[in-house]
C-alpha cells in the first residue's frame, strides 16, 4: 500500500496536536487575564505543555523533510526556528514573576502561531484530499470486500 | 481683580474647595518672596473671607491658616509642610506678614492697586453669600456663587459636618466684611492673621478653579489655564471681562511665583525683564492662555545660581489636596500629574509617566494617624459591582437608603444598620461619626470572611552565612548581638515566632523548642535532597523559647569561631528555610557572605566585565543569572514569605540573582560592601534593629481601583502580582513604596472626575486583620497646559527612576539614560510648543514651574548609582543593590537620594548661640563644586550616608576641636566621636538630628579632606550632580543640551 495517505493522516494528526497544545496555552493565557487562574497554575500548565509542543513542532518539520515535502518543511522552518531560538536562550518556559509584564505579547504569539497551524491545517487537508487519503481511508467503508466492511459488521450487532 | 476673585471663589466653592485655603496656605505663601504679598494685598478683600470663617466655623481651618502666615513671615523660611497643622491661634501676633505685604503692593500691582479702590468699596457688612456676591458684580454678577456658598464652608473645616449652608456661611462672611477693611494697607495690628490667610487663600484659588471643572464643565476650559501648581498663581483665563483685570493680575505670576522662579527671572536675565513685559502685554491678548506657566527661561551661559534647585527639599503639590479635601494625604498617594487628560490623544501629549506612587503604610505625624473604623454588626461596606469600599465621594440617595458608588456610579442599597437619614442638604446626619466618610484614609478591621486562615502571627526565620569570611569580618557577631538586643522589640508580642537556619558547605538546623535548655543543633549534609529535621521544633513561639534563643543567640558567634569552611549551600539552605515556614509565611532574613557554591542555586563568579559594556548583551550582568532564584521567589510570595537580603562581602556576590529573592517578595536589599565590623557595625544594627521592630503589616495583598475609562496597566517595585492587578506583599511596612502607571481605556472621557482607591488588605502584627483604604480624586481636563501646570515632580521624578531602571535591566544603560533624556525632552518641547509662539521667547527655555526641577532630577538620576557611567563608575554589585533600593523608596527619600543636602556647618559650629538652631543647619547648598568653600565644613546627607568635608584652609584649632588630637591623620581610618567641646558636642548634635530624621537607614559618617584623593573624588566630588565629573554633563550644559534638543524638533 502506498505510504504516502497514511503519512497524511500522521501530519494530520500532529497538526491537530499542534492547534490543540496553542489552544490550551492560549485559554490559560486567558484565564489568567480574567483571574480565573492565579500564575502560578496557569504558567506551570502552560509550561508543562511548551516542551511537548516543541519536539512536536519539531518531528512535524523533519518528517516533512523526510518524506520530502520541500514546501510544508520551508514552511515550517521559520516557527521552529523560532522555537528553537527561544529554547537555546531559555526564554520558552513562562516566567512566572513576569507573567502579567509578557502576557499581552505571549499570547499574540501564541494566537499568531495558531493561526499558522490552521492555515496549514488547511494545507494538509487539501494535500490529504490530493493524495487520496480520503478515498484510502474510505476505501474501508466501500470496500469491495465484505470481511472488511465495518458497516456490515456493526450492523450486524 | 478683586472682582474676579469673588467670582471665581463663587465657581470654585464647593466642598472640595475649603481645605485647600489651608492645604495651599502653607506652599505658595512659604515658597513666594517677600513679593508675594502683593498679590495677596491685592486681594486682600477677598480673601478675607476665608480667614474670617475660622473663628465661627472651624477651629482647626483657622488654626491652620494661621500657622502658615506666622510661619511665613519669615521669607528665608523654609517652608512649612503642606499637612494640616493643630488648631492653634497664635497667628494673630504675627504682624509681619500684613506690613511686608502692603509696601510690596504697591509697587508691584500696578493694575491691581487701580482696581483696588474699586474693590473696597464694594465690600458690605451684609452678611451671607452676598458679601461675596457684590464684588463680583462689578464685573458681572456670578449666579454660581449662591449654590456653592455653603460648600465652601465645609472644606475649611474639612468636617461634612460644617457643610450646614446656612449658619456657616453667614458667620464666616460677616466676618470678611469686617476683615475686609483692615486688609488696606494701613490697618494691621488686629488682623495680621487675616491678612496672611489671605495671601495664602489667594493662592489658593487655582485649587478652587480646578473644582469648577467638574462641576460646570463648559467653565473649566476657559477657566483652567490659570491654574497655576497653586505656587505661581496664574492669572485666571477667564472670559471677556476678566481681560482687563488679568493684565493686572497678570503681573502677579513673576511676583508670585516661588523663590526660585522668582530670582531666576529677576536675577538671571536682568535683560529678560523687557520680553516678560512683552508676555504680560500678550496675556492680556490671549488672557484665556495659561501664563501662569511663567515660562523660565534659560539663555547660555546664564548664571547658574540662578537654576532652579530643591533647595527646599520636596514640595509637595498642594492643588491636589486642596482641590478635594477628602483625598488621602501625599504621604500615602502621589499622581504624577493632579489631573487626568480626558482623552487618549492628550494623554499622549503627555510624554511623562502617567501614574501614581503609593506608600500605603507611610508613618503619620502624630494625630493624623488613619482612623480604624469597626464594621462589625454591618459587614464592610462596598460596592455591589467593583468591590469600592465606601468612601467619602461616594452619595447618597433617595433618602439615605441607596448610595452611589463613586468608582462605578453603581446604585448600591445601604445596609439597616448603616442606614442614616438625610438632612436637607442630602448629607448623612451622622456624618461626624462616621470617618470613612469624612477621610481620605481609613482603616477597616475585616471580618472574617476577609480572611483565607487565622490571621498568621509575625513570624521572623533567619537564614545565617556562618562561612569563615562572615565569621572573620565580625558580621555573625554583630548579627547575633543586634537579633538579641530586638528580641523585646520585636512587634506582635506574644504570638511572635522565630528561628534560625544557618549554613556553610551544610545546612545546621536549631531546635529551639521551649522545654530545652540549649538549643540542639542538626547538621544536614545532603545538599541535593534537603529535608528538614524536626520540623515542629525549628520555628517557636519567641515568648515561650526566649531563654533557649537568648542561648542560641549568646553562643552563636563563638559555636563558629574556628569554622575555616569557604564554601556556601545557600540554594539548598534556601529550601530548607522554605519549608520550615511554607506553614505560615513571614519575613527571612538572610545574611549572606559568600557567593553560594554548593547545591541548587550555585552561582558563578560571572563578575563584572568591562568587555561587555556598551555591548548588546551589557544588560546580562544585571539580571538574576540563575532562574532557581525567580522560582524560588515565586514560591516564597506563593506562601507570604518575605525575603530580606543582607549582603556582605568584599568580592562580587551576585547582588543582581539575589535581590531577586527580594523583588518579587516585597523585600528589601541591604548591601554592605567590604563589611568590616569595628566600622559597618552602627550602620547594620541600625537598618536590621529597624527591619525587625517597624510597624509591619504581614500577608498583604494591595489593589488600586479606579474609575471607569482609566486603568491601572503597569505596576513598579518590589512585589509580585498575583492577578493583574493585584499585588502580593508578603510583608509591607512605611519605607516602601510602589509606582503604577495608568492608561485611558476609552479614547474620551466623559465623566469629570476620577477616583482612585487604594485598598491595602492584611495583617497587623497585632493579629488583626485589616483594610486600609486611601481615596483620592482627581479632575479631567481638557488642556495639555493644565496638565503640565499640575504635574507632581516627586511622583514624575519617581515614576521615572523606576522606568529607567527597569529598563536597564534589559537594556545598555546608555539606553535607560537616554530614554530618560527623551521623555524629558518630548514634555518639554510639548510645553515650549503651547507657550512658546504667543510670548516670543525664542532663545528660552520653556518649562512648567511645576516641573522646573525635571531636569535637574532627570541629570540625577542619570548620575545615580544604577544608571551612572559604565564598567569603571560604579562596582556591579553596587549598582545592583541601589537599584533594587530605589525600586522600593517612597518618593521624598529618592528625591533625597537624587538631589542630597549639601548643608555649611562651620559657621553654626562657631556662632554662640543655639537660638537658630533649627532653621540654620537646614540651609541646602547647590550641589557643586562652588559652594565649597575651602575654609568650611560641609555635611552631604543622601540620606544612606554622610560625607563630612573639611575644606583645605579650615582652622586648625576647629578641625582639632572637633576630631580630636589626631585630626591631622588619614581621614579614612578616624571615626568622629564626640569630643569634650561645645563645637564637638554641636556637631554631634547635627548629626544625630539628621539621622533622627530619616531613620529608615543608618547614614554612616564619612570624614573627608579637601584634596585627598582619592577619597574625596569617591565620595563626595563624583556625587556633586550639578558639576562635570568624568564625562558627565554639568547642569548647565545639560540644560543647554535639552534645550538644543528642544528646539531641534520644534
Amino acid at each position: 500500500m502506498d505510504l504516502e495517505p497514511l503519512l497524511w493522516i500522521i501530519f494530520f494528526l500532529m497538526n491537530m496536536g499542534l492547534i490543540a497544545l496553542n489552544l490550551y496555552q492560549i485559554v490559560s493565557l486567558s484565564d489568567l487575564e480574567a483571574d480565573y487562574l492565579n500564575p502560578y497554575e496557569s504558567s506551570s500548565r502552560i509550561n508543562h505543555v511548551v516542551i511537548p509542543e516543541y519536539l512536536l513542532h519539531g518531528a512535524f518539520s523533519i518528517l516533512f523533510l523526510l518524506s520530502g515535502h520541500w514546501f510544508f518543511f520551508l514552511a515550517t522552518l521559520p516557527a521552529a526556528y523560532i522555537n528553537l531560538r527561544k529554547f537555546m536562550k531559555r526564554e520558552h518556559l513562562i516566567d512566572v514573576t513576569e507573567v502579567f509584564r509578557v502576557l499581552s505579547v505571549e499570547k499574540k504569539l501564541r494566537i499568531v502561531k495558531l493561526g499558522f497551524y490552521l492555515l496549514l491545517f488547511v494545507l494538509v487537508m487539501t494535500r490529504i484530499y490530493a493524495a487520496g487519503t480520503f478515498s484510502v481511508v474510505m476505501s474501508v467503508f466501500h470496500s469491495d470486500n465484505e470481511e472488511l466492511d465495518i458497516r456490515s459488521s456493526i450492523l450486524e450487532f | 481683580m478683586g472682582t474676579e476673585n469673588p467670582n471665581r471663589a463663587s465657581y470654585s466653592q464647593r466642598p472640595s474647595t475649603s481645605p485647600f485655603f489651608a492645604a495651599q496656605t502653607a506652599s505658595p505663601f512659604s515658597s513666594s518672596t517677600p513679593v508675594a504679598g502683593a498679590e495677596a494685598s491685592s486681594f486682600h478683600s477677598y480673601n478675607p473671607i476665608p480667614s474670617s470663617q475660622i473663628p465661627p466655623s472651624s477651629s482647626e481651618a483657622s488654626g491652620f491658616r494661621s500657622v502658615q502666615p506666622g510661619r511665613s513671615n519669615d521669607p528665608a523660611g523654609p517652608p512649612p509642610p503642606p499637612s494640616y497643622g493643630p488648631p492653634q491661634t497664635g497667628p494673630f501676633q504675627h504682624l509681619s506678614g500684613p506690613q511686608f505685604s502692603s509696601p510690596v503692593q504697591v509697587p508691584s500691582l500696578r493694575t491691581s492697586a487701580g482696581e483696588w479702590p474699586v474693590v473696597a468699596p464694594p465690600v458690605r457688612p451684609p452678611a451671607g453669600p452676598f458679601s461675596s456676591t457684590p464684588v463680583s458684580f462689578q464685573m458681572r454678577p456670578q449666579p454660581p456663587t449662591i449654590p456653592f456658598g455653603s460648600p465652601p464652608q465645609s472644606m475649611n473645616t474639612v468636617q461634612p459636618g460644617m457643610n450646614v449652608p446656612l449658619s456657616s456661611v453667614d458667620s464666616p462672611f460677616g466676618a470678611s466684611s469686617t476683615n475686609l477693611q483692615p486688609s488696606s494697607p494701613p490697618m494691621r495690628a488686629p488682623f495680621p492673621a487675616a491678612r496672611g490667610t489671605l495671601q495664602s487663600a489667594f493662592s489658593g484659588y487655582p485649587g478652587q478653579q480646578y473644582n469648577i471643572v467638574p462641576q460646570a464643565p463648559p467653565v473649566n476650559s476657559v477657566a483652567f489655564p490659570p491654574h497655576q501648581g497653586g505656587s505661581v498663581t496664574p492669572p485666571p483665563a477667564v472670559s471677556g471681562p476678566y481681560v482687563g483685570q488679568q493684565g493686572g493680575y497678570v503681573q502677579s505670576p513673576p511676583t508670585t511665583a516661588p523663590v526660585g522662579m522668582y530670582s531666576r527671572d529677576r536675577m538671571q536675565h536682568p535683560a529678560s525683564l523687557p520680553p516678560l513685559g512683552t508676555a504680560q502685554g500678550l496675556v492680556e491678548d490671549f488672557s484665556s492662555l495659561s501664563l501662569g506657566s511663567v515660562p523660565g527661561s534659560l539663555d547660555a551661559g546664564i548664571d547658574s545660581k540662578a537654576l532652579p534647585r530643591p533647595l527646599d527639599g520636596d514640595v509637595e503639590p498642594k492643588s491636589f489636596a486642596e482641590m478635594y479635601p477628602m483625598n488621602c494625604s501625599s504621604r500615602y498617594l502621589r499622581l504624577s500629574t493632579c489631573a487626568i487628560p480626558n482623552s487618549q490623544s492628550l494623554a499622549s501629549r503627555w510624554h511623562l509617566p502617567l501614574g501614581a506612587v503609593v506608600c500605603p503604610l507611610a508613618e503619620a505625624p502624630e494625630r493624623e494617624e488613619v482612623p480604624i473604623v469597626n464594621f462589625v454588626t454591618t459587614g464592610i461596606i462596598r460596592c455591589r459591582r467593583c468591590r469600592t469600599y465606601v468612601n467619602p465621594y461616594v452619595t447618597f440617595t433617595d433618602h439615605g437608603r441607596k448610595w452611589r458608588c463613586n468608582l462605578c456610579s453603581l446604585l448600591n442599597d445601604v445596609p439597616g444598620e448603616y442606614y442614616a437619614h438625610l438632612d436637607a442638604s442630602g448629607r448623612r446626619i451622622d456624618l461626624d461619626q462616621r470617618p470613612e466618610l469624612t477621610k481620605g484614609s481609613v482603616e477597616f478591621i475585616a471580618p472574617a470572611e476577609y480572611m483565607l486562615r487565622p490571621p498568621m502571627p509575625p513570624l521572623y526565620f533567619f537564614l545565617i552565612d556562618v562561612s569563615v569570611c562572615a565569621v572573620r569580618s565580625g558580621m555573625l557577631e554583630v548579627v547575633a548581638q543586634t537579633i538579641k538586643s530586638c528580641l523585646d522589640t520585636l512587634p506582635g508580642f506574644p504570638r511572635t515566632q522565630i528561628g534560625f537556619i544557618t549554613f556553610d558547605s551544610t545546612v545546621h538546623f536549631y531546635n529551639i523548642k521551649s522545654s530545652l535548655t540549649q538549643p540542639q543543633m542538626m547538621v544536614v549534609s545532603d545538599l541535593d535532597d534537603i529535608f528538614v529535621p524536626l520540623p515542629d521544633d525549628l520555628l517557636v513561639n519567641l515568648s515561650e523559647s526566649r531563654t533557649v534563643v537568648d542561648a542560641f543567640l549568646d553562643s552563636l558567634p563563638s559555636m563558629f569561631q574556628e569554622n575555616t569552611n569557604v564554601e556556601s549551600a545557600f540554594g539548598p539552605a534556601l529550601k530548607a528555610a522554605f519549608m520550615v515556614m511554607s506553614q505560615l509565611g513571614g519575613k527571612l532574613l538572610i545574611f549572606q557572605n559568600t557567593l553560594p557554591s554548593l547545591g541548587a542555586g550555585r552561582l558563578r563568579l560571572r563578575g563584572d566585565d568591562a568587555r561587555v559594556y556598551g555591548t548588546e548583551k551589557e544588560y546580562t550582568l544585571r539580571v538574576p543569572e540563575d532562574p532557581f532564584y525567580k522560582q524560588m521567589a515565586a514560591d516564597f510570595s506563593k506562601f507570604q514569605i518575605a525575603v530580606n537580603i543582607y549582603a556582605f562581602s568584599d568580592k562580587y556576590t551576585d547582588v543582581a540573582t539575589l535581590g531577586t529573592l527580594a523583588k518579587y517578595t516585597g523585600g528589601q536589599v541591604y548591601y554592605y560592601p567590604n563589611f568590616v565590623a569595628s566600622i559597618h557595625k552602627d550602620k547594620l544594627r541600625h537598618e536590621l534593629g529597624r527591619d525587625l521592630t517597624r510597624e509591619t503589616a504581614w500577608e498583604a495583598v494591595m489593589r488600586i481601583r479606579c474609575g471607569r475609562g482609566v486603568r491601572f496597566t503597569s505596576y513598579h517595585g518590589n512585589f509580585m502580582l498575583r492577578s493583574t492587578d493585584l499585588m502580593a506583599l508578603p510583608v509591607l511596612d512605611c519605607d516602601k513604596a510602589y509606582a503604577m502607571q495608568l492608561c485611558l481605556e476609552e479614547t474620551l472621557l466623559t465623566t469629570d472626575t476620577v477616583y482612585f482607591q487604594v485598598a491595602l488588605l492584611y495583617t497587623s502584627s497585632s493579629g488583626e486583620r485589616r483594610i486600609r483604604v486611601h481615596n483620592a480624586a482627581a479632575p479631567v481636563v481638557a488642556d495639555v497646559g493644565e496638565l503640565y501646570r499640575v504635574a507632581d515632580i516627586g511622583a514624575v521624578v519617581s515614576l521615572l527612576s523606576r522606568l529607567a531602571f527597569e529598563k536597564s535591566l534589559s537594556y545598555k544603560l546608555e539606553d535607560a539614560r537616554t530614554s530618560v533624556q527623551n521623555r524629558i525632552v518630548k514634555a518639554l518641547r510639548e510645553y515650549r510648543n503651547l507657550h512658546a509662539v504667543q510670548h516670543r521667547l525664542g532663545g528660552r527655555m520653556i518649562y512648567p514651574e511645576s516641573l522646573k526641577l525635571l531636569a535637574l532630577y532627570g541629570l540625577a538620576l542619570c548620575k545615580s548609582t544604577p544608571l551612572r557611567g559604565g564598567y569603571a563608575d560604579t562596582q556591579l554589585d553596587e549598582r545592583c543593590a541601589a537599584g533594587y533600593t530605589m525600586m522600593a523608596l517612597p518618593v521624598k527619600k529618592l528625591l533625597k537620594l537624587l538631589y542630597p543636602n549639601l548643608i555649611r556647618l562651620d559657621e553654626y559650629l562657631l556662632k554662640a548661640s543655639f537660638a537658630d538652631e533649627s532653621e540654620n543647619i537646614w540651609k541646602r547648598l547647590p550641589l557643586s563644586a562652588e559652594s565649597l568653600d575651602s575654609r568650611g565644613i560641609y555635611i552631604y546627607d543622601d540620606g544612606f550616608r554622610f560625607v563630612l568635608w573639611f575644606g583645605r584652609v579650615l582652622s586648625p584649632d576647629i578641625a582639632r576641636s572637633v576630631l580630636g588630637e589626631d585630626y591631622a591623620v588619614d581621614y579614612s581610618r578616624v571615626c568622629l566621636t564626640e569630643q569634650d567641646n561645645e563645637m564637638s558636642r554641636r556637631l554631634m548634635r547635627i548629626i544625630k538630628k539628621y539621622r533622627e530624621s530619616d531613620p529608615s537607614y543608618y547614614q554612616p559618617c564619612h570624614l573627608v579632606w579637601q584634596g585627598e584623593q582619592p577619597r574625596e573624588g569617591l565620595y563626595l566630588l563624583a556625587n556633586l550632580v550639578e558639576d562635570q565629573v568624568g564625562g558627565t554633563n554639568s547642569y548647565a550644559d545639560w540644560l543647554l543640551q535639552l534645550h538644543r534638543q528642544v528646539q531641534q524638533n520644534a
